[in-house]
């Protein structure tokens, strides 16, 4: 009581000095407010964000892994033979590395069972088709023309999925060229696209749509055959709703395939129309694209696994298939029991979701990295001036101390007396910091959150540009001719040396993305326009008070030590000689 | 370890108590103490023997660097002697709860008065007052106000800060707050330095009062003759032969 009293007392007698402690410590303290909420929120964005959402999950090849093990293997076995190992790849293994290492159905359905968390699945086969006499694809040239100089405004790469990229011989990711249309895959002139469940249709590459007439066809056996083709395919051909349509095997125009339209729907997304540019062919056109059930693909014997055993055949169906598991939480731990049930590592569970979620946070991230610093360095400032402050304070007071103890106060009591002072002051400080942070806290973390999202969109779309421009690269079969040496040269004609040995850099790492992305993404992994996180809630919650309040104790305490070893050496005697 | 009833008794304590028969008891002895203040260093006391009865003036004289301070500093509690031993009551000091016996058991009124300059006279007087961790019958302002007038400062003075006040005054205050909880031992050093004569006897009457009507016993360090006279004994400290 003797020592709160003779504290509280010590406090209000100096003001001055008092006042100054506390607004340094406001100061220290809004700021260490507003490091914290940013953090806190940023915790809470990430942690909530995909929480309760459903995730969906893919499992892909990790190509690039896979072609070394394929080089590592060829290097191994043909060291005699194959003089040019070095120079040249071995495109014929790496080939067949990656077209054996399509998954099945089943392997997809056994990693399902394999989960030990709640996780449902849906997928979608595509194949091509080509177009007859009566039945012809949407073609637009002067669209694609204007699209090939505007690449980041179709930057959404949803279209891209297509079979061009996935082509199992990888053609374009390693660089290959030239080795005929034979080695390509003959992507026809439609996607023909076959959907296990009406989830998968939700979750068609093309994004959704909406139906213009008829309905979605059934999963049964008893629908097979029908079909739902986009409205301007219709108009195209002028087809309604029960026509039939008959298209062919691309590779082999005797087979024809006839099916009937049961519905025709309308893209609600169109600006990804002609994502692929001049080089994607017609199939990549998302108005090209038709649907029809799972179903009828097999009884078309168009479904994956038949495709994938029949080598003869060039036409190749891509299994699309997803996982949907309720969050992201599940999404770990189903990635882990995949991995536990024996997935090769040159297979990655992927999830679009996720990935996608994660990159709108990177500004989320960048800013709570930074204020992560802000936090530590004013916080070490903080305590250096706290500490300097108390230790003048303290070499003043020298007098008092003597006073105290030489009229029998325990130095102990005098410590904590310094000690309760010091608290009293900080904790104004940071009552009135809190007070002062919380109202800042929301605008200023907005504002710095606002320049992280625009720093990383212009970084993004200065990728973005550098990859537009090396677009042609990648894609269907057409492509093939404008891979990255060809990029390369064409760069360095009109821009610095500096710039295309960072472009080349930039396109590997961009194929790579792409041969990773590719399943789930589709080839321009880099274009995806990401919605970034620009809006946090850093209110000051209850949590981060009391974390300030610490923050402060602690603070305090720091400081305070420096009084509290300087009573604890003072030596009563000492006052004789203290004479002021 | 002391002697007196738990809740002190007031300063201004009735004229009619018979002076207490305490007169005999030793209130603090010196037992062969030496004193150095570094270790093996200069000896500045030398084998001092001495008892201090209660309801006696005793001065301390002596020529300066006879040790006068020192001796204080021990009888005070602040420090312990490096031979021998100070007792209070028959215990030894240097065991002893010092801070308690500092704040409790005796007042030391110092040549430099140690007041705080910031605090007012009330303040300074109640803070030893909350120091000593005794209960008070009355308000500690209303006790302070007694002691101040019983040192004849004027009442205004009450909450004046040290800082405004001559050395005189300080002095006074100074004295005012080594009554001010009761002890059983004052310790003056040169308590009367810095008064006019006049004011000397008026102290001088006060430190006697104490000492014969209540029963404490009264230490006066000092040089001053008269003091030493108007004492009921006088410790002389002989100058240091030693070096």
């Amino acid at each position: 009581m003797f020592v709160l009293n003779n504290a509280w007392k010590t406090v209000i007698r100096n003001k001055g000095r008092n006042i100054l402690i506390v607004l340094i410590v406001a100061i220290i303290a809004a700021a260490a407010t507003i490091g914290l909420a940013i953090r806190s929120a940023a915790d809470n964005a990430r942690e909530t964000g995909l929480a309760n959402t459903s995730v969906t999950a893919t499992i892909s090849v990790d190509r690039s892994k896979l072609m070394e093990q394929a080089r590592e293997a060829s290097s191994s076995d043909s060291s005699g033979d194959s003089s040019s190992d070095t120079a040249a790849p071995d495109f014929d293994s790496m080939r067949s590395a990656l077209e054996d290492s399509s998954l099945t159905l089943a392997d997809y359905q056994k990693y399902e069972k394999a989960s030990s968390v709640p996780v449902s699945s849906y997928y979608s086969e595509s194949t091509g088709v080509s177009g007859t006499d009566s039945f012809q694809p949407v073609e637009s040239s002067s669209a694609n023309a204007a699209n090939s100089s505007d690449s980041t405004g179709s930057s959404d790469a949803d279209a891209g999925n297509g079979q061009g990229m996935q082509a199992p011989d990888g053609g374009q990711n390693m660089g290959g060229r030239g080795d005929g249309p034979g080695n390509m895959m003959t992507s026809g002139d439609f996607t023909l696209t076959g959907f296990s469940s009406d989830a998968a249709i939700a979750n068609a590459a093309n994004g959704s749509f909406t139906m213009s007439s008829g309905s979605v066809f059934g999963y049964d056996e008893s629908d097979n055959g029908k079909v739902i083709i986009s409205k301007t395919l219709a108009d195209f051909n002028n087809l309604s709703v029960g026509d039939t349509i008959t298209v062919t095997n691309p590779s082999d125009t005797s087979l024809t395939y006839t099916l009937t339209i049961c519905g025709i729907y309308e893209n609600s997304t169109s600006s990804n129309t002609n994502a692929m540019g001049p080089m994607g062919g017609t199939s990549q056109d998302a108005d090209n694209a038709i649907y029809t059930s799972v179903s009828t693909l097999q009884s078309l014997g168009l479904d994956a696994d038949t495709t994938a055993n029949d080598d003869n055949d060039n036409t190749t169906t891509q299994l699309n298939y997803t996982y949907a598991l309720s969050s992201a939480d599940d999404y770990e731990t189903f990635a882990s029991d995949v991995a536990a049930a024996g997935l090769d590592d040159t297979y990655t569970v992927q999830s679009a979701d996720v990935e996608q979620y994660e990159s709108s946070l990177v500004p989320l991230d960048n800013l709570a990295k930074f204020a992560l610093t802000l936090l530590i360095v004013v916080l070490a400032v903080g305590a250096v001036v706290l500490v300097v402050l108390n230790l003048f304070n303290i070499r003043e007071r020298k007098y008092e101390v003597g006073v105290l103890t030489a009229i029998g106060v325990k130095k102990a009591k005098v410590a904590a007396q310094f000690v309760i002072e010091l608290l009293i002051v900080t904790m104004c400080g940071i009552a009135l910091g809190v007070a002062g942070g919380a109202v800042a806290s929301v605008p200023v973390s907005n504002q710095l959150l606002a320049s992280q999202v625009s720093a990383q969109e212009s970084e993004a779309s200065s990728q973005q540009q550098q990859f537009g421009r090396a677009a042609d690269m990648g894609g269907g079969p057409g492509g093939a001719a404008g891979s990255s040496p060809s990029t390369g040269a064409s760069n360095g004609s009109d821009s610095s040396d500096s710039d295309s040995t960072s472009d080349n850099g930039n396109i590997s790492s961009g194929s790579t993305a792409n041969s990773r992305d590719a399943r789930s993404g589709g080839p321009f992994g880099m274009n995806r326009a990401v919605d970034y996180v620009s809006e946090i809630n850093a209110t000051v919650n209850l949590a981060v008070v009391g974390q300030l309040i610490l923050i402060g104790l602690g603070l305090t305490l720091i400081s305070a030590l420096v009084g509290i070893v300087f009573v604890m050496r003072y030596e009563p005697l000492q006052i004789l000689a203290d004479r002021s | 370890m002391t002697t007196e009833s738990p809740t002190a008794t007031v300063i201004a304590t009735p004229a009619n108590e018979k002076p207490q028969d305490s007169a005999t008891t030793a209130a603090l002895e010196l037992e062969h103490v030496s004193y150095s203040y570094t270790k093996g260093g200069k000896r500045v006391l030398i084998d001092k023997n001495y008892v201090f009865h209660a309801g006696r003036v005793i001065a301390i004289t002596g020529p300066s660097g006879a040790g006068k301070t020192t001796l204080l500093s021990l009888l005070s509690g602040l420090t312990t002697p490096t031979k021998g031993r100070v007792l209070h009551n028959g215990e030894d000091l240097a065991k002893a709860d010092r801070y308690r016996f500092r704040s409790h058991d005796i007042g030391v009124i110092f040549q430099s008065f140690n007041l705080l300059p910031a605090l007012t006279v009330a303040e300074n007087i109640m803070l030893s007052m909350d120091a000593s961790g005794k209960a008070f019958d009355r308000p500690k302002k209303e006790i302070a106000a007694e002691l101040i007038a019983k040192v004849r400062l004027q009442p205004e003075y009450l909450n004046e800060r040290i800082l405004h006040l001559s050395g005189g005054e300080q002095q006074r205050v100074a004295i005012a707050r080594a009554l001010s909880y009761d002890p059983q031992i004052i310790l003056a050093d040169e308590p009367t330095g810095n008064l006019d004569l006049a004011t000397q006897d008026d102290i001088m009457a006060i430190f006697k009062d104490l000492a014969h009507r209540e029963g404490k016993c009264v230490i006066i360090v000092t040089h001053s003759p008269e003091v030493a006279a108007q004492s009921d004994e006088v410790f002389q400290l002989a100058p240091l032969r030693e070096r």
